[in-house]
């Protein structure tokens, strides 16, 4: 018995040899082909990760764990320092074969080129459908980590489901404009509109966005709270992370209580996604929203039977 | 100074008087107020808005709720911050201290900061108290400084700006690091008039009361403070109390106004300094002129703005807007304030040793320098740890650390000599050249260039920091031609133009621009966009300006002895400052540009300097351009350490060990 076993022992590990080495051989050729890449620009390293490559450095790894989040970065990216300050004596020792910055960094460039070819990928062009740009800035950097079919399928991917989600979508869901809004304190909210991740998921979504105001280079507007009374049809989406202290400060103030969405009761409070995010962030703000469309409508519903 | 406003204006025979333009403005308020509520709600309905509104109703629920509390919090806060303001400038006898130049507006929001970071639970409890507890800290650390003085107001000035200075620099650290968590606070620190309900003002209001009371009962021991210390002691009165107790009730009304609407700029030192120069001469007559003028002034702006801002995307805090209108209106007013100027200095220089030999100390400290030069290029971390010299280590040293050695310690110099220069030009060791106002004039511009220009490169960031710091020596030369260039008045016009860079700031930063990023690291002084040619170059420059400076020491040692003195020793006195305020100016633009306008190094290394026995001019240059040199290095080597990989830049790194030494220095002065 013990022979018998040995041999099939032995032919198993000559098995296993065999498939390592193959493992072994197909992961180099993966990696001769998939350049080792660094960025400053978390919109481009969620990208990368959602492509399935892996970044050898990051800037602000931990608080792209906070604000980001997913896709979830890998705990062997190293981190390079600050997004506007990369340090580059570690850059260099890393020594990748591209690095990746978005327009906000150009300064950068020039220093960055004596590490390794340095490249622009622009997320957020004044005058430019968000929605295209994103597409393309997707296909940019897929483009350099030769992931181009990836890079179609991540999209057309997302792009069924937003169709799928959209169609998913009861009448009375879509009744009412939504107004996203993320709370700086107690006073301020940052309003999602044009130009901005969450507005061209929304109109994928066949959503209309109540907050037709003009809006910065980013796609959002600061505005005090009273901003927000005007309009009201429009139902309220709070975007988590509410910062500290502000829930509680919202039970006082008569004016959030006075909201015409607030007193209907049908604010949706939406878990945290990175509102410069690129095709992954979309995904998630588009599953989170319609998550949420789907159980509000019964929770108001069941709230105001009461009152009727 | 009355007639002149007068004849400036359309009807030359009226003589302006503080009630006169309160009434004006009033008219203007009211009139700007009433269109605003008429807009929003017919007037059939204003009185039941007021009182009962229909909850119903979302325009009334509006008028109650927002436009309202926010309307009568603008008239409180501006009146709070004019009381502040009489009770601060009567104290220090100075026409221009103010709330937000004694660390209380600085020290409430940094200590929000660290708390929002590290204790958020504090921040349920109430955000008022964590603010009042910082504000109030921040003036007794100035109290702290300058107690030894008995609390001298030319002492407590400058503890005052030191400490706002160092405060801001430890907040710009937190706000680099955590840039994400912090921009609620953003919005906050841009002083925003913004209400939601009526809990502000009932806050504010029984405060207000009480401050007020208080102020009154202090009128009659407030007035002897008007004389000089000696007479006022004769009469019997403890000035350190007295100082202490109506400092204290200013600070506590800062901060409760702090607390409720962010930091509001300007306000507190213009509404008492108008009024006096309209001929409110007497305690009472400015305790009762300048709330109310600063109650109109905040509620005038604040009304203005909400019709401009209402179309913008970016919202444009009032608080961080009446900052900004006050530098020009501060400016304009320096040269027409009466300030004392021929006075003899009440800030003695440093009674300090003198060196026989100031060469061994010259020596000694080129020794150190060469040290920290080998230890900054050849010391430091990989992604293993701390790194031997190796060929990998001596690629970093050629590649990456020289450079910004080099501009590190040819930033340092350039400060330095322009500290020292300053320094001894103004007779005053407290004075340097962050305090002339080109860090914050080139500053500005390079803001103006990184919002409004896409894509900005380097060399459009260098032009544009030059261009502005040349525009800023042309307004610095005009406002004081007049005056002869007068030590105390070019040090006033300096920290107005850097006043005028705060609210700039804050504009920028509440908008929670995701490219502040770029703009805060610059403007904390990092050495980490120098290349190699610009390396070279402020380091040649660097060695070259220090040996070229030797030739002004005759006016150096002459200048101090006073205006008399040096004229009868030969030297054309006006020239020999215009002069020198111009080498200042260069010298500062060019360390501004490689480092920020963020370091204490200007102040710093001429003082230390002095400590160490370099007294002739000679000496003085030469030993604090070493010093200049030896600190910078050092800041610069230990920011790119502390926190590897993430780096802290140069000139944060040495306002916050420099500060720190000055403070201590301060205190014992």
């Amino acid at each position: 018995m013990r022979p018998f076993c040995n041999r099939e022992g032995l032919r198993r590990s000559r098995l296993m040899t065999l498939l390592t080495l193959v493992l072994l051989v197909w992961s180099h050729v993966a990696n001769a082909e998939t350049p080792r890449i660094a960025t400053v620009d978390w919109t481009i390293a969620e990208t990368l990760l959602a492509l399935g490559v892996t970044p050898v450095g990051v800037a602000q790894t931990d608080a792209y764990r906070e604000w980001v989040g997913a896709p979830t970065l890998p705990a062997e990216v190293a981190d390079i320092g600050l997004r506007a300050q990369p340090n580059r004596e570690l850059l260099a020792q890393l020594s990748p074969d591209r690095i990746l910055i978005s327009p906000m960094f150009s300064t950068l460039k020039p220093s960055l080129e004596r590490i390794a070819p340095t490249s622009t990928v622009a997320l957020y062009t004044p005058g430019s459908d968000l929605w295209t740009r994103l597409e393309k800035a997707t296909r940019e950097i897929a483009a350099f980590v030769n992931r181009e079919e990836r890079a179609d399928t991540l999209l057309a991917s997302l792009e069924a489901h937003l169709a799928e989600l959209r169609d998913g979508l009861s009448d009375a869901a879509k009744a009412r404009p939504l107004l996203v809004v993320q709370f700086m304190d107690a006073r301020h909210v940052r309003v999602f509109g044009d130009h901005s991740l969450y507005n061209a998921v929304m109109q994928r979504l066949g959503l209309e966005n109540a907050w037709q105001r003009e809006t910065n280079y980013w796609g959002f507007s600061m505005v005090g709270l009273e901003a927000l009374a005007g309009l009201d049809d429009a139902r309220l989406v709070v975007v988590d992370p509410m910062p500290v202290g502000v829930e509680e400060r919202l039970e006082t103030s008569a004016l959030w209580q006075h909201l015409p969405s607030v007193r209907r009761d049908d604010v949706l409070t939406l878990p945290p996604v990175w509102s410069f995010g690129g095709a992954p962030s979309a995904r998630r703000f588009a599953d989170n929203l319609t998550q949420a469309l789907h159980e509000a409508p019964r929770t108001a519903a069941h709230r105001e039977a009461p009152d009727a | 100074m009355r007639d002149w406003i007068s004849r400036s204006l359309p009807f030359p025979h009226v003589v302006m008087t503080p009630a006169r333009l309160c009434v004006l403005l009033a008219l203007a308020c009211l009139a700007l107020s009433g269109y605003s509520l008429a807009t929003q709600l017919p007037a059939a309905q204003w009185a039941q808005a007021l009182f009962v509104p229909d909850e119903r109703n979302i325009d009334q629920v509006l008028t109650h709720y927002s436009w309202l509390p926010r309307w009568t919090i603008s008239l409180l806060a501006g009146g709070a911050l004019g009381i502040a303001g009489v009770l601060m400038q009567q104290v220090l006898r100075n026409p221009l201290a103010a709330p937000t130049t004694l660390g209380v507006a600085t020290g409430a929001q940094l200590a929000l900061l660290l708390a929002t970071l590290f204790a958020p639970g504090l921040l349920v409890l109430g955000r008022e108290w964590v603010a009042v507890a910082g504000g109030g800290l921040a003036m007794g650390l100035v109290f702290a400084l300058a107690w030894r003085r008995g609390l001298a107001p030319m002492v407590v000035v400058l503890a005052g700006l030191v400490v706002n200075l160092y405060l801001g620099a430890v907040s710009t650290t937190l706000i680099l690091f955590h840039q994400e968590e912090l921009r609620g606070l953003m919005v906050w620190g841009a002083g925003s008039l913004s209400q939601n309900s009526w809990d502000g003002v009932l806050y504010l209001l029984p405060r207000l009361l009480i401050a007020l009371a208080l102020a009154a009962l202090m009128l009659r021991p407030l007035a002897i403070l008007e004389l000089d210390d000696v007479n006022a002691r004769s009469l019997g009165v403890s000035l350190r109390h007295l100082r202490l107790l109506s400092l204290g009730l200013a600070v506590f009304i800062t901060a409760c106004v702090v607390s409720v609407v962010g930091i509001i700029g300007f306000i507190g030192l213009a509404a008492p300094a108008i009024v006096r120069l309209l001929g409110a001469r007497t305690l009472p007559q400015r305790l009762l002129w300048a709330p109310l003028l600063g109650a109109l002034l905040l509620t005038t702006t604040d009304q203005l703005l909400q019709h401009v801002s209402g179309a913008l995307p970016t919202m444009i805090p009032t608080g961080a807007t009446t900052a900004a209108l006050g530098a020009p209106l501060l400016l304009w007013l320096i040269p027409r304030l009466k300030l004392g100027g021929d006075r003899p200095q009440t800030a003695p220089m440093l009674a300090a040793p003198r060196r026989r030999h100031p060469m061994r100390l010259q020596l000694a400290l080129g020794l150190a320098l060469l040290v920290a030069l080998a230890a900054s290029l050849l010391l430091g971390q990989d992604g293993q740890g701390w790194a031997l010299p190796s060929w990998s280590v001596w690629q970093a040293t050629h590649e990456w650390r020289l450079p910004r050695t080099l501009a590190a310690a040819g930033a340092g110099t350039l400060l330095a000599l322009a500290g020292t220069l300053i320094q001894r030009v103004t007779g005053n060791p407290m004075a340097s050249p962050e305090v002339v106002g080109i860090s914050g004039g080139t500053a500005i511009g390079l803001i103006g260039v990184v919002m409004f220009v896409p894509d900005v490169g380097l060399p459009m960031l260098l032009i544009a920091g030059t261009l502005s710091a040349l525009a800023t020596l042309g307004v610095l030369l005009l406002i004081n031609r007049r005056s002869g260039f007068q030590p105390e008045r070019v040090l006033l016009t300096g920290i107005a133009i850097t006043a005028l860079f705060d609210p700039l700031r804050s504009i920028v930063l509440a908008n929670g621009d995701p490219r502040t990023q770029q703009l805060l690291a610059w403007m904390s002084g990092s050495t980490y966009y120098v290349d190699t040619v610009l390396a070279v170059a402020v380091a040649a420059s660097a060695v070259i300006l220090t040996l070229a400076m030797q030739s002004l020491s005759r006016w150096l040692d002459l200048l101090p002895m006073g205006n008399s003195s040096a004229r009868a020793l030969g030297v054309n006195v006006d020239r020999a400052r215009l002069v020198l305020l111009g080498v200042v100016a260069l010298l500062t633009a060019a360390a501004t540009l490689v480092v920020g306008p963020l370091s204490f190094v200007g102040l710093l290394a001429p003082h230390m300097a002095r400590l160490l026995g370099a007294a002739r001019a000679r000496a003085h240059l030469l030993a604090a351009a070493l010093l200049g040199a030896l600190l910078m290095v050092l800041a610069d080597w230990l920011g790119r350490q502390w926190l590897f990989p993430q780096e802290i830049p140069a000139g944060l790194m040495s306002s916050l060990l420099g500060g720190a030494y000055f403070m201590w220095t301060l205190r014992r002065l």
